[in-house]
């Protein structure tokens, strides 16, 4: 039963980037295309040659691979709803976290290996915000780690009872730090504006730019997988685990589509930044993160307030 | 009847001088090999045995007997030199084959004695309890590595360099000579370590903590006290930096835990201490390293880092000692230490690898290297794993060690007070953004080198490394991946050296469950990689694959080579953001509004190292300006010494007469 | 329920130091003024209902609506975008910020008067802190204003901790000040804007004979 979980995850995954590219359009007064106009990319992808340029080495045929897999892996620490996840252990976050960053590591080093100056804007931007958003992500585990005294993801989230009010801000304050982390680290606004056609302001856009056929089908499908791993986070702190199987389910598809729909809020109604205030934004997510282990401190009595 | 074997190696040490040229390597191989072998099989011996301490008469010096004492801690230190001193012997064969047109046969054979003798004062550095044989040791080690730091003297600068070197090693000698005299003083005990049990069970061991600290740590190389490093390592030879990063900076960290296993109260403040300095001295060091050029400098840098990582682990594990808290106690110590063996094999990895790349460009500056992974694709992977592993990225052995350590602060949580909990915070933000740093130095640094296009005419045509510098890489490289995918097996002997500082290890084999998962994953993540290689290769067969060049913006007349981005760009943005403090400073001319067709000009930045400039540098000038205002009376003419001697005496005479002295 | 709205002025600290133009630091005063009534209406329960409806009114009127329209108008008047160039960079004041609501949380923990509700204490000392440090590294008059502003409102929280026998006093002496200082202050800054065309401390500095 807990491969059901990850067919949930994978489902919702193919659907995430369909729905958020209708919002965006519905909003912009465009007509909408289909939910699986996505998945008709991908597949024309598959169907194509590749070219590789000459100033890359075989870095570059590796690094799509390392980093669709490392996505892949970290799908299998997480579940939905009170299954529990396929591999768990103590301290598992751990190896999720740093799965992803050397994804990201060679990503980078793909970009940097075409000797293009593009690419090496993208990986330098890359490089620094993803560096900058990572102790958010641990900072709010550490809270979580406060709260029930365990270190695995699965029994993190199950004991996290929403007893007092005091519960509902931590939840509040993880999603939206996790919210923007899945934003800062899929290069979405506002860090980056996913659909700018000018090469010096992209990130993430830039540093696929050489990319081609079965690699760059696999980058995107690494993408909407990380949106769907996010979700399924934030998924978690939502849905109460009382429920029947069914029923959580249910809502799990819900939040992820609620989620993409918000996604193309955002996207449609926020700016970018200018580049040089990004890495103030990003470490504004790790000091709301501490506020939250603030108060995770207060419930657990180790502040002593009357 | 080991030692004798062992004395033996030690005296066959000066036979070197007169051996051939050709055979000097073959003989000094053989005295390391020696050496390797006695001091392991002692070093396994006092593993299997888990408590014993051997003690083993070694000389007897005036009828005063000296003892070798090896317990598990030395131990794991023996098994640590010999690990790298190993590769970085079998690595300078090839290393030294460049040289030996230039260099004559004393100054080679010179080399491999000072190489012997640090490798023999290493070992018994971590072998010797009596204080007087230590500080000789000591010297002895700091004196045959500052000749070996030395080798390339035909440049003014490195003298220079060595000499810097040296003068920080005595300071921190007369450190540890205070802090053993102190001790000596109030216990009248002997001088040594034996002493020190007696009297920190009396006095409060904060102060002299903190002398042997400095003492130490000038040897280790924390934050303040780093400044001879990134001089140091890019001077000497690869094979001595990395053998000089990889080991001899741990000795610094031994005598630091050797001083930690005698003391038993205040030890909150003392964790506190040592947590602090890491923590600065993991962010600064990976800060000033992302601003380098000089390839060796960026990785002595990144040394001062990840010994700021063992400090991590180690003030963790003594704040859990006094806090009461077991498992950040055990974890801590256990992270700690592992990563000190951890460091030594991947720092060692990339100093080798990157020696390398000198001898093929003679030069170290990265901005005119690119493309090397064409032209030395096996010193390109193996540099790829180095730099994985010191990232802390998993399938490599730094994740485990920092693992272990995020294990403690996280199960640790729970159980701290209130001060515990926002130190556990601020070290847990302090380690998540050292590794993001770490990767954002080594993405620039692999890609800076190993990718893109050569930007130099030196860079083109460059070749592939022999043999036998490849077979010390492998050797490192099985290592490190075998400590990455197969973690529980070094968690028995981990335990018994963690077992020194906290009573009870068995936390430890707990986590051994945990290590079996990572292996796991691990090995599903290798898996999956292939997987998705061959579906690609199914998908590709029937299809077009082109090569063709990359996207210049439909501007086909750049010259590929000057278009990339250049390490300093690549460390732009992130230099916008420590400004202060490192200290960058660009040099150019600008272009004048009325100058329509532009000359030639040159950009140029350098950095310097802000503890440098106000701890050595600004002192030292202040000083030898005073000192130049004395050179006063230093005429040269004898008359005027004999006026001051002359003074002398009528000044003690009235002295005396008015009985003040 | 007081806790959460505790942790939401500490939110709102940090986008202070976070935030650079004039507009969101007026949204922000309002948001801070919003939070101080509602702390207020579920603590002071225990006092006379006069009273009690008075310093609600006086909290939400002037910290939540003249203060902030006052500034807005301010604000228009002198056509302030942005906040150029502070002494210190916004990453670092981030940084500063979180130390300063860490140490404040530790302290009042450590406090253990009986006398003292260290509910308040919490962020009522890192809104001092703050204030005082806003008002040094930025170089506008309007946002010395901005930071006096603040550091009244850690004060008026000052004044919930220390015992809520006599209010009503407190408040009104405190509030009165602020009012007097701000319309002082608004005044001049409108002048200052009209005869000078610029209102930064660097310029102005060079009024002194």
């Amino acid at each position: 039963m807990e491969v059901l979980s990850i067919f949930l995850i994978l489902l919702t995954a193919l659907l995430i980037p369909g729905i958020t590219g209708m919002t965006k359009a519905k909003i912009a007064g465009r007509k909408m295309p289909s939910v699986f106009q996505p998945i008709k990319d991908i597949i024309r992808l598959f169907k194509k040659g590749a070219i590789y340029s000459t100033s890359t080495s075989f870095i570059y045929k590796v690094a799509p691979l390392v980093y669709l897999s490392s996505v892949s892996v970290s799908i299998l620490f997480l579940s939905v709803g009170s299954k529990i996840s396929l591999i768990s252990f103590h301290g598992d976050f751990l190896l999720f976290a740093y799965l992803l960053a050397i994804g990201k590591f060679f990503m980078i080093i793909s970009a940097m290996d075409t000797g293009s100056s593009f690419e090496g804007m993208g990986a330098n931007r890359e490089a620094l915000y993803s560096m900058l958003v990572e102790p958010a992500f641990f900072i709010i585990i550490a809270s979580l780690a406060l709260f029930t005294d365990y270190t695995s993801l699965n029994e993190l989230f199950s004991n996290m009872h929403i007893s007092s009010n005091f519960s509902y801000v931590i939840g509040i304050a993880a999603s939206y730090v996790l919210l923007n982390t899945a934003m800062t680290e899929n290069s979405r606004m506002p860090v980056d504006d996913p659909k700018t056609h000018l090469e010096l302001t992209m990130i993430h856009e830039v540093m696929i730019l050489d990319n081609s056929g079965f690699d760059l089908a696999i980058i995107h499908i690494s993408s909407w997988l990380k949106f769907s791993i996010y979700g399924t986070l934030i998924s978690k702190f939502i849905i109460v685990t009382t429920l029947p199987f069914y029923i959580q389910a249910v809502y799990f598809i819900i939040i992820q589509m609620i989620l993409a729909i918000v996604i193309g809020f955002l996207e449609s109604f926020r700016a970018r930044n200018k580049m040089e205030k990004n890495p103030q934004w990003i470490i504004m997510l790790s000091a709301i993160a501490i506020v939250a282990f603030l108060s995770t401190l207060i419930i657990s009595q180790k502040i002593i307030l009357n | 009847m080991e030692v004798t074997i062992f004395n033996i190696f030690i005296l066959l040490a000066f036979v070197i001088f007169i051996v051939p040229k050709k055979s000097q390597y073959y003989f000094s191989a053989f005295i390391h090999l020696g050496l390797i072998g006695i001091s392991g099989f002692w070093a396994i011996n006092c593993f299997y045995n888990y408590s014993e301490v051997s003690s083993l008469p070694f000389i007897t010096f005036f009828s005063n007997p000296l003892n070798l004492t090896i317990d598990v801690l030395s131990a794991f230190f023996i098994l640590v030199i010999n690990c790298t001193v190993l590769t970085g012997f079998i690595y300078a064969k090839g290393y030294l084959k460049s040289y030996s047109t230039n260099k004559s046969k004393t100054e080679f054979a010179f080399h491999h004695f000072n190489f012997i003798w640090l490798h023999i004062s290493m070992l018994l550095v971590v072998m010797i309890r009596d204080g007087l044989a230590f500080l000789f040791v000591w010297e002895l080690m700091s004196l045959s590595s500052f000749f070996l730091v030395i080798f390339e003297n035909e440049k003014q600068e490195v003298i220079k360099i060595g000499l810097k070197y040296l003068m920080q090693m005595h300071i921190g000698l007369v450190f540890i000579i205070v802090a053993f005299i102190c001790v000596y003083i109030q216990t009248n005990g002997d001088i040594g370590f034996d002493g020190l049990s007696l009297y920190f069970a009396t006095n409060k061991p904060f102060l002299v903590f903190i002398l042997f600290f400095i003492g130490f740590g000038i040897k280790a190389g924390f934050i303040p006290l780093h400044t001879w490093l990134p001089h140091a390592h890019p001077a000497a030879p690869s094979h001595v930096s990395g053998v000089m990063s990889g080991v001899m900076i741990k000795i610094g960290l031994y005598g630091i835990l050797r001083v930690l296993t005698y003391i038993h109260q205040d030890l909150f403040s003392i964790g506190m201490f040592i947590l602090v300095i890491s923590l600065i001295s993991g962010i600064l060091g990976v800060t000033f390293a992302i601003v380098q050029h000089d390839v060796k400098k960026l990785l002595a840098y990144h040394s001062i880092e990840n010994i700021g990582i063992i400090g991590i682990g180690i003030g963790l594990g003594v704040i859990g000692i006094a806090a009461n808290i077991p498992v950040l106690a055990v974890l801590g110590f256990a992270g700690g230490i592992l990563h000190i063996l951890n460091h030594s094999l991947f720092k060692s990895l990339l100093f080798y690898t990157s020696g390398s790349i000198y001898l093929q460009l003679h030069t170290r500056n990265i901005e005119q290297m690119g493309g090397m992974i064409k032209k030395m694709p096996k010193t390109a992977i193996f540099f790829l794993i180095g730099s994985l592993a010191i990232c802390g990225l998993p399938l490599f052995n730094g994740f485990i060690s920092e693992f272990l350590i995020y294990s403690g602060i996280f199960k640790s949580l729970l159980p701290g007070n209130l001060f515990i909990d926002i130190t556990l915070l601020f070290s847990l933000s302090g380690l998540a953004i050292i590794g993001g740093l770490a990767i954002f130095c080594f993405t620039k640094v692999f890609s800076i080198i190993f990718l893109g296009t050569p930007r130099s005419d030196s860079a083109t045509k460059s070749t592939e490394v022999k043999g036998s510098m490849l077979i010390s890489f492998f050797m490192i490289g099985i290592i490190i991946i075998f400590i990455g995918i197969l973690p529980a097996f070094i968690i028995y002997p981990l335990s018994s050296v963690v077992g020194i500082f906290t009573k009870d290890s068995s936390i430890l084999y707990q986590s051994a469950y945990n290590l079996n998962n990572i292996s796991l994953v691990s090995g599903i993540f290798i898996g999956l990689i292939c997987t998705l290689g061959l579906l690609r290769n199914r998908q590709q067969k029937g299809k077009i694959i082109k090569q063709g060049p990359i996207w210049g913006c439909g501007y086909t007349g750049i010259n590929p080579a000057k278009s990339q981005y250049t390490a300093t760009s690549y460390a732009d943005n992130f230099l916008l953001l420590v400004d202060r403090l490192v200290n960058v400073k660009k040099r150019f001319i600008v272009f004048k509004s009325e100058e329509i067709f532009p000359r030639k000009r040159t950009f140029h930045t350098d950095s310097s190292d802000i503890f440098e400039d106000y701890l050595v540098s600004l002192p030292s000038k202040k000083i030898l300006y005073w000192m130049e205002k004395a050179a006063v009376f230093q005429t040269g003419q004898i008359q005027h010494y004999l006026l001051y001697a002359l003074v002398f005496l009528i000044v003690i005479f009235f002295l005396s007469i008015l009985n003040w002295i | 329920m007081i806790d959460i709205f505790i942790i939401l002025y500490s939110m709102t600290l940090i986008y202070f130091a976070l935030a650079e133009r004039v507009s969101k630091y007026v949204i922000l005063l309002f948001i801070q003024g919003v939070l101080l009534f509602c702390v207020l209406f579920f603590s002071l329960y225990k006092i006379e209902i006069f009273d009690f409806i008075f310093i609600l009114l006086e909290t939400i009127l002037v910290k939540a609506i003249i203060l902030p329209w006052f500034m807005n108008k301010v604000r228009r008047q002198n056509q302030l975008k942005r906040e150029n160039d502070t002494y210190i960079p916004v990453f670092y004041s981030i940084i500063i910020v979180v130390i300063c609501l860490l140490v404040s949380f530790f302290l009042s923990s450590k406090l253990q008067d009986t006398q003292i509700h260290s509910k308040y204490f919490t962020v009522a000392f890192a809104s001092v802190i703050f204030g005082i440090y806003f008002i040094i590294i930025h170089r506008n008059i309007f946002s010395h204003v901005v930071g006096y502003l603040i550091i009244e409102n850690g004060i008026f929280l000052i004044s919930l901790a220390l015992g809520s026998k006599m209010p009503m006093m407190v408040n009104l002496a405190v509030l009165l000040d602020v009012l007097m200082g701000v319309l002082v202050l608004g005044i001049f800054v409108n002048r200052i804007g009209n005869t000078f065309e610029s209102v930064e401390i660097g310029h102005l500095t060079q009024l002194k004979d």
